[in-house]
């Protein structure tokens, strides 16, 4: 095989040599470390010996041509054996200088520069080997106890720790519980709190038998089976409707698959309706002044390109009616038999999109300016129509209002988000007679509709709540003395 | 204080006399030439594998052979040594096989001949830690009550500075224990000289640790081996530990790619080349006719031979399997390194074709 | 059965491992005439003479250094660094290698020592008296390191530490020398507890606390106290810091599903951290809360009137229980 001999660098980082004088010629004979060429550094004359042994076949740069490190300078046919060396020179000469890469016929193989106390660096590789098969999961433990306590015999009979025996009369506790706990991922036991479903009731379809995400929803919707009152659920019409399937030319009947959004809906709704206890009550409101506010707020430059509308103002009297009435943003912990009271106002505004009703919410909205309040609905409200909001939009609410006036009605009893206290809705604003000064004239009217969670709010605190909100609505300057 | 440097053979190869060291007539000084030749072809030879990229690296002893196979042949069958990293000549006459000195440095494994069967410790790369293995298994041997036994051990005139040495000085005046600390003094420690160690000659720092101390000419087998032996008998004899500096330099690089034409003159090597430790004894065989061209002719050929056979030998050698990675970590067992290993190999089965 | 302080069993534990092995060599600093700065050797250097209890000069690389030469010579050596502050001059020759010798030469070489530490704070010390530096030995892998807790486990884990072909790293609670209880010094070495294994001092429903060293009896007493607040803990003495046996802590926090780790030794990069991530990912499934820590700040050990804020006592050992309930 013929072998190609480049110049290597000699010394540290030199680029050239010049070539002084040959030693061999093509035909002859050549053994390994015997010295082929002599050349001539910026720095000393340097003899170079070959790694090769076999026959010079060509001398490739003539004596007196300055030679860039890495040319190739000698050919050498090296019959084939095993074990043969890889392209490099192997000078014998003691106190070396800087050696040279390995250099290989094979243009793909990459360079290792060998470093003082070993071969170097190694280019790692850039693309990944095929695997057979998934990764596989290591072992977790039984969820069934195991057997006796392992651990030495002396403990268990009353342990001796440096002095401290257990006090007499102190008892050992009994051995460990014999159910076995329920198997879950931390995100799907937090699901199960909220949703107020006991996991140790659900049986697990994930891994190693444990609860998943889906187990625990299903089972939430599976828990009744109480149907849904229209009014309240003012999903789109048929849009929802993933498949249409109907049973020879004249069906009696119409069968209307329940998938995605409308699915979740049903099940977040059933979960809720059936869990917390609902009252709900109503007041009729003179939102005339709100409605001139309204107005005057369009004119306001604070206000350029932004929709006001009555439901902003309706949002704003809520959120300060929840700074006065806190334990109405709230939700019902089953598990930790607690109630815990959320600081951030996340305000849920009820949206119809076209898979279905969304509820995606405004993060913080206690603490954003009108304007800025005004903008986050429109975001929010907007980006749920078209069908891009995310789980993180829909999740976390704390409190919701639902403008039902859109549909032409006046009031109903909504269904709380699961995991709220309250919900608002409010109707249509009409024009009605009405009592003013002790006469009669036609002014805006409206209607609250406010449900409530009974375990968190009763009706006192309730009432509080829908008064403050119509007070606020009647009299907007009231927003302003209670911020 | 003058420094006097023992010695009993010239670099022109002539015979001079000491005191205090005699050399019996039985000194086999045919035999020591002989394997200086072949261990400096072996170091030869190993700079080119590394040069090949056959090798990681190679610490080459060039210009060190009569401080090593002086000293080495010193040695009784029964003495203990612990080399550093660069004592292959005195590994060749503790019988182990070059290859498994090669096999260290190609990166095959960490040094694995056995210790006891070739009264060679494993080479130590931390500087200066074997002098306290050394002084410990020399306590050893005084609770044996083995007064037979000596331990030698190596170390360069850089490791002086390193607290070890020094603990290891202090335990073993303090024990008596019968140990020779052999400093090669190759006046380099990679590229700090010898002066930059110490301002005091190497070989006085044992006088401050209450022992004797002496400097001897490193490139003079006779003066090593007479010095050793010396030194060894001492040992056994319970008079205690000895400082023996041999005076002598490194004429190849720190290791194979460092590049001393950075911290030394060309001049300096030329100077320390007319004292070649192999040329002197060539000189001294030829001159007397103790030795004729036959002879070195054979020892030149036998040379050639075993560097051949040492380059076949390297290049044969297999890379260690990868699941050999996680044996000999502990002698008991440990269920973490167990499920470490059957993870590995669970993946390694994992791969849809076996790795080039 | 002998009522035994700590420091005694451990004295009884090295005597009965002089008498069974001849190759068993004590030596460090103090450790024969004095009997060691807490008397843990006390007598020894009298009844079994200066070549196998030896004062050594002031020097713990050394200590470490000539121990392996004399085990290179067939000797079992139990090395005393005299506190944990200072064995840090020993380490090259811990990690570099005690620990690595036996891999290096494929297993022909063994290195059967101990380097027995006294370890932690409690005792009002000044600087480099008080330390826990257990992780640094127990993530250098060819040592196995182990922590005894009580005056029984120090008679047996001694013992077992030299008889083993291993090196161990051997740590002593130094705040607990002088705890006393009853040990079975009669028991034959085959019947104790296995170097590797954890042993469960206190079964529990509720949380499984996880623990060494001084921190066992601290943990025992938090149990005991916590039943009052109707809390049922389980008490697990890892004895075995490396290997850690995950056998017994997996089983554990399976039935309990909340961990919490006690140790003196700074939380940040710990022992705890190596066993929260094993627990987590082990009982993924099961566990109700994260696996908790409680141990040291981040700060060099404080100075001995501050120390009480350092060291995880009974309170703040509870309040992370109760923290781990809070999930």
């Amino acid at each position: 095989m013929n072998k190609e001999f480049r110049l290597p660098d000699v010394g540290e980082g030199l680029t050239e040599a010049d070539i002084v004088s040959w030693h061999v010629k093509p035909g002859d004979t050549v053994t390994i470390n015997q010295v082929l060429v002599e050349i001539e550094t910026a720095k000393a004359v340097v003899e170079l010996p070959s790694p090769y042994a076999g026959t010079v076949t060509a001398l490739l740069v003539e004596e007196g041509q300055t030679v860039d490190v890495g040319t190739p300078i000698i050919t050498v046919d090296v019959p084939s054996q095993e074990g043969a060396a890889p392209e490099a020179p192997a000078p014998a000469t003691p106190a070396e200088t800087e050696p040279e890469p390995a250099q290989s016929a094979e243009p793909l193989k990459q360079e290792r520069q060998p470093v003082l106390v070993g071969y170097g660096v190694k280019p790692g590789s850039t693309s990944r080997r095929a695997r057979k098969k998934p990764p596989t999961r290591p072992g977790s433990y039984p969820a069934t106890p195991s057997g006796p306590l392992s651990g030495g015999g002396p403990a268990l009979s009353g342990p001796f720790i440096g002095g401290v025996g257990l006090p007499p009369g102190v008892p050992v506790p009994p051995q460990a519980r014999t159910s076995p706990r329920a198997l879950a991922k931390p995100p799907v036991r937090r699901l199960a709190r909220d949703l107020g479903v006991d996991l140790g009731e659900v049986p697990g379809s994930g891994p190693e038998g444990s609860v998943t995400r889906q187990d625990v929803e299903r089972a939430a919707s599976e828990a009744r089976d109480r149907s849904i009152s229209p009014d309240e659920a003012p999903a789109a019409e048929p849009d929802a409707v993933a498949n249409l399937s109907q049973r020879g030319p004249a069906a009696l009947e119409e069968r209307i698959a329940v998938r995605g959004v409308r699915k979740h809906t049903a099940a977040a709704m059933v979960a809720s309706a059936f869990t917390a206890p609902h009252v709900t009550e109503f007041l009729q409101v003179d939102v005339t002044e709100t409605m001139a506010a309204v107005r005057r707020a369009r004119e306001l430059p604070e206000f350029d390109g932004v929709r006001v509308s009555p439901l902003l103002f309706v949002a704003k009297a809520l959120l300060v009616a929840v700074r006065r009435h806190p334990l109405v943003n709230s939700s019902w912990d089953e598990a930790a038999q607690e109630i815990v009271v959320k600081r951030p106002v996340n305000l849920g505004i009820a949206v119809a999109a076209e898979r279905g009703l969304l509820v995606p919410n405004v993060k913080g909205a206690d603490a954003l300016p009108l304007a800025d309040l005004a903008r986050s609905i429109d975001a929010v409200a907007a980006t749920a129509r078209a069908g891009k909001a995310t789980p993180a939009d829909l999740a976390g609410g704390t409190i919701t209002i639902t403008n039902v006036g859109v549909f032409g009605v006046d009031a109903g009893t909504p269904i709380l988000m699961p995991g709220e206290a309250a919900i608002l809705a409010f109707g249509q604003v009409r024009d009605l007679p009405w009592v003013v000064d002790g006469e009669l004239a036609v002014r805006k009217v409206t209607t609250l509709s406010l449900s409530f969670d009974h375990r968190i709010v009763d009706g006192e605190l309730g009432s509080a709540v829908l008064r403050d909100v119509g007070s606020m609505l009647e009299d907007p300057v009231r927003m302003l003395a209670w911020s | 204080m003058t420094t006097e440097t023992i010695q009993l053979l010239t670099p022109e190869g002539e015979r001079v006399d000491h005191p205090e060291y005699p050399l019996g007539d039985d000194v086999d000084i045919k035999g020591m030439y002989r394997d200086m030749v072949l261990v400096r072809r072996i170091d030869t030879e190993a700079v080119a594998l590394q040069r090949q990229g056959e090798l990681g690296l190679w610490a080459p002893l060039l210009g060190q052979e009569a401080a090593q196979i002086g000293s080495g042949r010193a040695l009784s069958a029964k003495d203990m040594a612990f080399p550093s990293y660069r004592e292959h000549g005195v590994a060749w006459c503790r019988g182990v096989d070059p290859v498994k000195v090669i096999e260290l440095f190609r990166g095959v494994n960490q040094g694995a001949w056995d210790p006891e069967e070739h009264k060679f410790h494993l080479y130590t790369i931390v500087i200066g830690d074997q002098t306290l293995h050394a002084t410990g298994y020399a306590m050893g041997i005084q609770r044996d009550g083995a007064e037979d036994e000596a331990v030698i051990t190596y170390f360069g005139d850089g490791a002086t500075s390193q607290g070890d040495v020094s603990e290891a000085f202090a335990w073993a005046s303090v024990f008596n224990a019968p140990v020779v600390f052999f400093c090669q003094n190759n006046q380099f420690a990679i590229s700090a000289p010898s002066d930059r160690q110490s301002r005091n000659p190497l070989y006085r720092r044992s006088s401050g640790f209450g022992f004797p101390g002496v400097r001897v000419d490193g490139n003079d087998v006779l003066a090593c081996y007479a010095v050793t032996r010396q030194a060894l008998r001492n040992a056994r004899e319970g008079q205690g530990p000895t400082l023996i500096e041999a005076f002598t330099y490194r004429m190849g690089a720190h290791t194979t790619t460092d590049d001393p034409t950075r911290y030394r003159l060309a001049s300096e090597l030329e100077a320390w080349r007319l004292r070649d430790p192999i040329e002197r004894v060539r000189s001294y065989l030829a001159r007397n006719g103790l030795a004729d061209s036959t002879f070195f002719a054979q020892v030149q050929t036998e040379a050639d031979e075993l560097a051949a056979k040492l380059r076949a030998a390297c290049l044969a050698l297999p890379d260690p399997p990868p699941l050999a990675l996680f044996d000999h970590v502990y002698a008991g067992e440990n269920a973490i390194l167990d499920a470490e290993r059957a993870q590995y190999a669970a993946y390694l089965e994992g791969f849809a074709e076996a790795a080039r | 059965m002998t009522r035994l302080t700590l420091s005694r069993a451990l004295n009884e534990g090295l005597r009965r491992s002089l008498e069974t092995d001849p190759k068993v060599m004590i030596m460090g600093e103090d450790v024969g005439r004095l009997g060691g700065v807490f008397r843990v050797t006390d007598g020894l250097q009298k009844d079994f003479g200066e070549h196998r209890v030896v004062d050594t000069p002031l020097a713990e690389s050394a200590i470490v250094g000539t121990a392996i030469g004399l085990a290179l010579r067939g000797y079992r050596p139990v090395c005393e660094i005299q506190f944990d502050g200072f064995v840090f001059p020993a380490t090259d020759q811990i990690v570099s290698q005690l620990a690595k010798m036996r891999y290096r030469s494929q297993g022909n070489v063994a290195l059967p020592i101990v380097i027995r530490i006294p370890f932690g704070g409690g005792i009002g010390a000044v600087e480099h008296h008080s330390e826990s530096p257990e992780v640094f030995f127990a993530h250098t892998a060819g040592l196995r390191v182990v922590a005894c807790a009580d005056p029984a486990e120090a008679f047996s884990m001694i013992q077992l530490a030299i008889a083993s072909d291993d090196p161990v790293i051997f740590f002593e609670p130094k705040r607990r020398y002088w705890d006393r209880a009853e040990v079975d010094t009669a028991a034959p070495l085959t019947d104790a507890l296995p170097l590797t294994a954890a042993r469960t001092v206190l079964p529990g429903d509720d949380v499984t606390l996880l623990c060494y060293g001084p921190m066992v009896r601290s943990c025992l007493e938090a149990a005991i106290a916590a039943r009052e607040d109707g809390r049922s803990i389980e008490v697990i003495d890892l004895r075995s810091l490396s290997p850690i046996d995950m056998a017994t802590i997996g089983a554990s926090v399976a039935r309990t599903s909340r961990c919490v780790v006690v140790h003196e030794a700074p939380v940040y990069a710990g022992l705890g951290a190596e066993i929260a991530a094993r627990v987590t990912e082990q009982c993924f499934y099961h566990l109700e809360a994260p696996v908790l820590r409680v141990g040291g700040f981040a700060i060099p050990y404080p100075a001995a009137r501050a120390e009480d804020h350092y060291l995880p006592d009974l309170d703040r050992i509870l309040d992370a229980v109760d923290r781990t309930f809070a999930f």
